[in-house]
């Protein structure tokens, strides 16, 4: 069982529970090394509820996929520590620190 | 041998003139200070003030804000033709805050000299080159105007944000102390003595009624040295002098100090007595 798309279609009779507690065990360790068939399962599941609560079902409810993923999180803090980084080079630049010594003392000019 | 010989030749006439210049008994030095701010790319006035005295006067110009104090001395030294001067900053600046809030300061001091003509303006940037919103104009120029012996100060401060303060810093060579003695509801004749500091003291007697008198020896001295190097440099005591009375019969004696500014001090004596002393600068010569 090496193609997707039979991965698909265990997971399609995991749902109608027509798979041995074997079969669901090697299932449950496919979709959690796969992202594409835990995607898939969940879209059949929320196909599922869809048309059972049209079929009258009020009280079918799917639970939600998580919106936001570790490595979306992760790659914000990336960027929003480089853009920091870039924020502080780029102040330092216009305004500067308060400087040396010597450029805030006075000074004459002779005109 | 030779070369040291012509030196001193060479450089004879030099000190010659300068001490000619120094000495001068009708010069009279003048600074005229501006202090510009930009904004908008506008130059704009802020402050403008003039400050003339005989010809050893000093300046010191204090400049403030909230986050911010120069105090500067600039002394000049005279040339011919130029003029050298030679200014010794005393700043303090905020540098922060401390965890419970107070202000941290900075203090940095340093000199700065430059040469220019007579009358030539020379720009001083107090906060540094960087900072170029704000900027004085000084310009040193001779008059011959004869006699007078002490300063007089002029500023004017169109902007109010700013505090910029100008005073005349020269040490009295001799002071007009005016003496009046007080006794009960019977005052003595004012006697008018022209001091100079540090000489030999003077016996004065007062007149009291038709039968009493007193007499008192009185001298002048300079104030004790100031603490601080600041102080010392800064110099915010240069027309303070000290007049120091020995009752010429009991041996007792008193000081008052004071600037020569014209308000009367009062000197209690011994007896019940009082000693009216006022402190002003000799009148021409």
């Amino acid at each position: 069982m090496t193609n997707h798309e039979e991965w698909v279609r265990q997971i399609d009779a995991e749902l109608d529970g027509e798979l041995t507690l074997a079969e669901r065990a090697a299932l449950a360790r496919h979709l959690a090394s796969c992202g594409a068939c835990s995607g898939a399962r969940a879209s059949h599941l929320e196909l599922r509820v869809a048309l059972a609560r049209s079929a009258g079902e009020p009280q079918a409810v799917a639970v939600p996929r998580p919106r936001i993923r570790g490595r979306t999180v992760a790659l914000w803090i990336l960027v929003g520590v480089l853009g920091g980084i870039a924020a502080g080079w780029l102040g330092h630049a216009r305004w500067g620190g308060p400087g040396s010594l010597e450029e805030t003392r006075a000074e004459f000019v002779v005109r | 041998m030779r070369s040291s010989w012509f030196a001193s030749v060479a450089a004879a006439p030099l000190i010659f003139a300068s001490t000619i210049a120094a000495q001068a008994p009708g010069a009279r030095i003048a600074y005229t200070v501006r202090l510009l701010e930009r904004t908008a790319g506008d130059a704009r006035l802020a402050a403008v003030g003039t400050i003339r005295g005989p010809q050893d006067t000093d300046l010191r110009l204090t400049l403030g804000s909230d986050t911010s104090e120069v105090d500067v001395l600039l002394e000049v030294f005279p040339e011919p033709d130029t003029v050298n001067l030679t200014a010794s900053f005393y700043t303090r600046r905020v540098a922060g805050r401390s965890r419970r809030g107070l202000p941290l300061w900075e203090v940095d001091s340093y000199h700065r000299e430059t040469r220019a003509a007579w009358g030539a303006t020379v720009r001083l940037y107090p906060y540094g080159p960087r900072h170029d919103a704000l900027w004085l104009e000084i310009s040193v120029r001779r008059d011959s105007v004869g006699g007078e012996t002490r300063p007089d100060e002029a500023v004017d401060v169109r902007d109010s944000t700013i505090r910029l303060g100008l005073d005349a810093v020269m040490r009295p060579r001799r002071a007009l102390v005016r003496l009046t003695l007080v006794r009960g509801d019977t005052v003595s004749a004012p006697q008018m003595l022209d001091l100079v500091p540090d000489a030999p003291g003077r016996r004065v007697t007062f007149v009291l009624g038709r039968h009493d008198s007193r007499a008192v020896d009185v001298s002048l001295a300079r104030p004790d040295p100031p603490l601080t190097g600041r102080d010392s440099a800064l110099a915010p005591d240069a027309d303070v002098v000290c007049l120091r009375v020995i009752d010429a019969a009991q041996g007792s004696a008193r000081v008052r100090c004071g600037r020569l500014n014209n308000v009367a001090r009062r000197l209690p004596l011994a007896g019940g007595d009082t000693l009216l002393a006022t402190f002003a600068w000799p009148a021409a010569r």
